[in-house]
């Protein structure tokens, strides 16, 4: 292509490539406000202050007619609606303030009443010779008729939008992310909360132009709601979205001009398409990855009721064997125990199954939690015979919190009601862990790292060396200093206070 | 400046109502600078209402709030507040790290960039509560007691006279109680001031220097030996005789040999 048609091509495409520059700056711009507006929880919020501009634009035509006796340009018109979007954020925010109704209630009324207001005007004989105000294109959007001034209206409105985002990056992030925080350091919340709504008034004036007030909102949200759903960080969601606003607005002008519909539409069920594409096969946050993620995951209560057959048997069964004994509905044992050996819980030997020293861990915290759901039943009176049962239903609430809990409220027993021991030596009892002294067993060596209530008479200090004895009871420990042989009793309350590292 | 040190906090005859009931009323004590304080007062009592006003939210009726000597309206980001894990948005976008910056943003202008230096300290406060091996984790990935850990670190970061946590212990596994407690010796060896507001009665006399007991009035502000009487507590709790009964006991010689214990 030589210069001459080069020029010509454009000449013959110039509405097509203004509409194109026209469409990418306002789907950018609207994409990335759109990100605060998903965080914030103000979707409605938005589609009031895109309904209140009808007000803003007719106002400014009739009052520029009345006062300066000139027609309304983009730019009057823009300033116009802006007036108008903040109004309504203000008056909703006065209603929910003096009222007892509530801020849904309080936009619905507002921006239906404000809405109305634009219409009724625009619509009286009188009024409407002056305004210049296509209700039908304002419904539904009309991109096509981007003119040169608009083109440095929208130029403006984008300049403004992201140096607002990139300015007061910070200031908007912890305003949507804790308003408590922002407002106890001296942050304005109100004023970051108008100016985002002045930015979302702007942009929704141009994304009026695109898709009409109707469906603007989806210029706002889908884009970032797409962006949502794959990143984990605001930057990063900001460009994402961006580029997915861009995305819907090119394929769907596209599309449009290939059946030769309006781009209003078909630009928004294009956004609409690459968000639901993106909640089915988003690699985190999407639906195939969470079904990938249940169905790759063995039932819990398998796993343990195989693990805990293994462990009673000195941690070795004969395959068929454990597929006699555990079973679990639309499950094979067998290939459980396949995933198992992919875990390394298991080893498969021939037809023998056997635990891995870390299978018989997993499968000894399994026998901790077991038990101690036995002793805390059998403490709140249950019967005996119902105690193991439940147990064992219960045993797979193996939530380690949870477990310690009822480990730390039962007084770290050392044995259940039928006088078999619990396990405490793998939870936290590592060598070299931080653990509170309660949790050790007779015979544990350890260094004092804190002494926290301890009496300091019985001369046990930050690095101490000790020795555990004997329970006296189930709510006296004992301990032997090592450096003088000296044995002190220390009561329950007082061990959870010691820090002690294990050797 | 006065030849008398201010108090950390001094709170005068605070009155807060919603309507014609009143939150508060007639709340006066004084922290001196340094002490661990926690607040406790059955649901209802006032405590969050307190913590608002401490904040500088709610406008009293009547009364004043004064930090270092200062009207709390004029004294922003003096107070590093940890907020209740309940009021979080845990799918927000942010990681870790970013909430740990978060506490120098008072420091830092709002035209400029977050400098190398704020990064350091941001960090070294995640290390300070054993969170660094997450920092890029988004901050609903992590377990209760970490996302504690990680206010924490921001409360930390933010290097105020004073600290303000809600209901920092709740739900939180033994790992994390410890490295808050730790963080709170710190900050008490490093001379500032920390108010709790904290619901288990067994631990306050464990954790705190001074408790201020709430329900709508001021019932006791003092040492964790004056305000765990028996009488006291029970005139608070109402309905919740029982609790105090074995708190009572425990206190003594010989707690009860049950198993589920006098905190449940």
């Amino acid at each position: 292509m030589d210069k001459a048609d080069w020029i010509e091509w454009h000449v013959a495409n110039a509405g097509m490539i203004k509409a194109l520059i026209a469409g990418s700056l306002i789907s950018v711009s609207c994409s990335v406000i759109g990100c605060f507006i998903v965080l914030r929880r103000m979707a409605f919020l938005a589609d009031a202050v895109a309904h209140a501009m009808l007000a803003g634009v007719v106002a400014s035509y009739l009052v520029l007619r009345a006062v300066f006796g000139f027609q309304a340009n983009s730019i009057i018109i823009l300033v116009g609606a802006l007036f108008a979007g903040l109004l309504t954020v203000a008056l909703i925010g006065f209603v929910t303030r003096v009222s007892r109704v509530k801020e849904d209630a309080a936009i619905g009324i507002m921006y239906t009443g404000i809405f109305a207001l634009g219409g009724f005007f625009a619509s009286i004989k009188t009024f409407s010779v002056y305004i210049d105000v296509d209700l039908v294109g304002f419904v539904a959007g009309s991109v096509v008729a981007t003119s040169l001034a608009d083109l440095w209206t929208l130029a403006i409105v984008c300049t403004i939008v992201f140096s607002v985002v990139i300015l007061f990056y910070r200031q908007l992030l912890l305003t949507s992310f804790d308003p408590v925080m922002a407002a106890s350091i001296g942050i304005p919340v109100l004023a970051i909360d108008y100016l985002l709504t002045a930015c979302t008034s702007l942009v929704v004036v141009c994304g009026v132009n695109i898709v009409g007030v109707i469906l603007v909102v989806a210029l706002l949200i889908t884009p970032a709601a797409t962006a949502y759903l794959l990143f984990d960080r605001l930057n990063r969601m900001l460009i994402a979205s961006a580029f997915f606003g861009l995305c819907g607005f090119w394929g769907g002008y596209f599309v449009s001009m290939w059946t030769g519909n309006a781009p209003g539409p078909s630009v928004v069920v294009m956004s609409t398409l690459i968000f639901l594409l993106t909640l089915l096969l988003a690699p985190r946050y999407g639906m195939v990855a969470e079904w990938l993620r249940k169905r790759n995951q063995l039932p819990q209560e398998l796993v343990e009721d195989i693990m805990g057959y293994l462990l009673k048997n000195d941690g070795q069964a004969a395959i068929r064997e454990v597929s006699e004994q555990v079973s679990f509905k639309g499950f094979s044992t067998r290939s459980a125990v396949g995933k198992l050996e992919k875990e390394e819980l298991v080893i498969l030997e021939g037809e023998s199954v056997c635990l891995t020293s870390e299978g018989r861990r997993t499968a000894r915290k399994l026998r901790r939690a077991h038990r101690l759901w036995e002793t805390y039943l059998q403490s709140t009176g249950m019967s005996a015979d119902q105690v193991h049962e439940k147990a064992h239903e219960l045993e797979h609430v193996h939530d380690e919190d949870a477990v310690d809990y009822l480990d730390h409220k039962l007084g770290h027993p050392l044995t259940d009601p039928h006088g078999a021991e619990i396990p405490e030596d793998f939870v936290h009892i590592e060598a070299g862990g931080e653990i509170r002294l309660s949790l050790l067993r007779e015979g544990d060596r350890a260094t004092v790292l804190a002494v926290g209530g301890l009496d300091a008479s019985t001369g046990v200090k930050e690095g101490s060396e000790i020795q555990i004895g004997p329970r006296l009871s189930s709510n006296l420990w004992t301990a032997t200093l090592l450096a003088s042989n000296r044995t002190i009793e220390i009561d329950h309350q007082t061990a959870d206070t010691i820090f002690v590292r294990k050797h | 400046m006065n030849s008398e040190q201010p108090y950390a906090v001094q709170v005068d005859h605070l009155t807060v109502s919603y309507g014609p009931v009143p939150a508060l009323l007639d709340i006066s004590f004084a922290v001196e600078p340094g002490q661990l304080v926690g607040i406790i007062g059955p649901n209802g009592s006032g405590k969050s209402t307190l913590v608002k006003a401490l904040l500088g939210f709610v406008k009293p009726d009547y009364g004043s709030i004064r930090l270092f000597g200062k009207e709390t309206e004029k004294e922003k980001g003096s107070v590093a507040y940890v907020p209740q894990r309940g009021a979080v948005d845990w799918d927000f976008p942010v990681t870790v790290r970013d909430v740990a910056r978060m506490g120098r943003y008072p420091k830092i202008p709002w035209w400029r960039d977050i400098s190398a230096e704020e990064r350091r300290i941001a960090d070294e406060a995640l290390e300070m509560v054993r969170m660094s091996e997450y920092a890029n984790r988004q901050i609903g990935q992590l377990s209760g007691g970490q996302q504690q850990r990680v206010f924490m670190a921001r409360a930390l970061a933010q290097d105020s006279e004073l600290l303000l946590l809600d209901e920092p212990f709740a739900g939180v596994d033994a790992a994390t109680e410890k490295a808050i407690l730790d963080v709170l010796r710190k900050t008490r060896e490093a001379g500032r001031t920390t108010l709790v507001v904290h619901h288990d009665l067994a631990t306050a006399a464990e954790y705190f220097d001074r408790l201020v007991l709430l329900k709508q009035r001021l019932f006791a502000y003092g040492p964790p030996e004056a305000i765990l009487q028996p009488e006291l507590l029970a005139e608070v709790y109402e309905g919740t005789l029982r609790v105090f009964n074995d708190l009572s006991t425990r206190n003594g010689s010989s707690p009860a040999d049950v198993p589920g214990g006098p905190d449940g």
